[in-house]
């Protein structure tokens, strides 16, 4: 990004904003695509073979920070559970009630069940209801910083309330 | 008295910006008793057509419509429950197939990087997404499908 600074002769002339406000009425555009440079970025500090400042290692976790990575997490768990049971459908024999009976089977205790079930039950619930909240922002709702925690302590709660509601059932 | 200090050059020698806005604020700092306001201009990504003559709108539609599935996903829920059978059963997996390709297509985003190495994680996505959807639908057609699957293992 290159800056150019340039200052004002005529007296008495105040910025709008502070001394280093910047104002985007003078705001120029790139020649180049966001991804030539994003693409650039990667490039130039895997030759220069460059570290990665320490981040997750270092850095203090917080609610939301935490909430995120479990949203995304549970996403990506529940996608590949749901490929993996695709995938065993068309590979397996049988047909899924025989699954169901050889389980059946095996007599576990109902505490085993009901836990199974709530391990179950979390993800999806957790995923839905931050997904939820995800929508929210993305009509610009809830952005405030206290709203942003008010909003995730809901959901979490909410989730594990749910969870236990599902897997009583 | 106007002074112009343009960084411009600088940069064009491939300088690390940082240093540039430091050297920058460095300057900004020896002329702050003058008390004379600035004017910063930067140099920013914009996508209007008159510009770049490339206003595609694909990235802006592409997130509209992951919204839209998701709530489509969100009304499936409820209506799974309510409603099972064949006519939730079908909507459901391509529903969740979908929301599933282009979760997963997010966090690929993210995390990979290097022209071909996202070109070959998505090209594997894609299969597994088609895999996913294909093996749903056939779960659908040749076995209980998948509101009567779920409620099955939960009255077990």
């Amino acid at each position: 990004m290159c800056v150019v600074y340039r200052s004002m002769a005529r007296p008495g002339f105040h910025a709008s904003r502070s001394q280093f406000g910047v104002l985007y009425r003078h705001a120029v555009p790139m020649g180049t695509t966001a991804k030539e440079e994003m693409n650039k970025f990667w490039d130039k500090n895997n030759r220069l073979n460059r570290p990665m400042s320490p981040h997750i290692t270092i850095y203090r976790w917080s609610i939301p920070m935490v909430m995120s990575i479990t949203f995304r997490g549970t996403g990506v768990g529940l996608s590949g559970g749901i490929s993996l049971f695709a995938v065993a459908a068309m590979v397996l024999p049988g047909n899924y009630p025989q699954y169901l009976d050889l389980i059946h089977s095996l007599s576990f205790g109902p505490q085993f069940l009901a836990f199974t079930k709530f391990a179950l039950a979390f993800p999806v619930s957790y995923h839905t209801l931050n997904g939820i909240r995800h929508l929210m922002w993305d009509v610009g709702k809830g952005f405030q910083i206290p709203d942003v925690y008010r909003s995730g302590y809901v959901v979490m709660a909410l989730s594990v309330l749910t969870s236990i509601g599902l897997a009583c059932l | 008295m106007a002074a112009l200090v343009r960084l411009g050059s600088v940069c064009h020698r491939g300088v690390n910006p940082l240093r540039s806005v430091l050297h920058a604020r460095l300057l900004v700092g020896q002329q702050r008793d003058a008390e004379r306001p600035y004017l910063l201009t930067t140099k920013i990504h914009t996508s209007t057509p008159s510009y770049s003559g490339s206003g595609s709108k694909a990235a802006s539609l592409h997130w509209t419509g992951e919204r839209l599935v998701s709530i489509i996903l969100l009304g499936l829920g409820p209506l799974a429950y309510f409603c099972p059978g064949p006519l939730v059963d079908y909507p459901l997996a391509a529903t969740l197939a979908l929301h599933g390709h282009w979760g997963i297509g997010q966090v690929l985003t993210d995390y990979v990087h290097g022209d071909s190495k996202i070109k070959m994680a998505n090209t594997s996505l894609f299969i597994l997404s088609t895999v996913t959807f294909a093996g749903l639908c056939y779960f659908n057609y040749n076995d209980v499908g998948i509101c009567k699957a779920v409620a099955l293992l939960w009255n077990k």
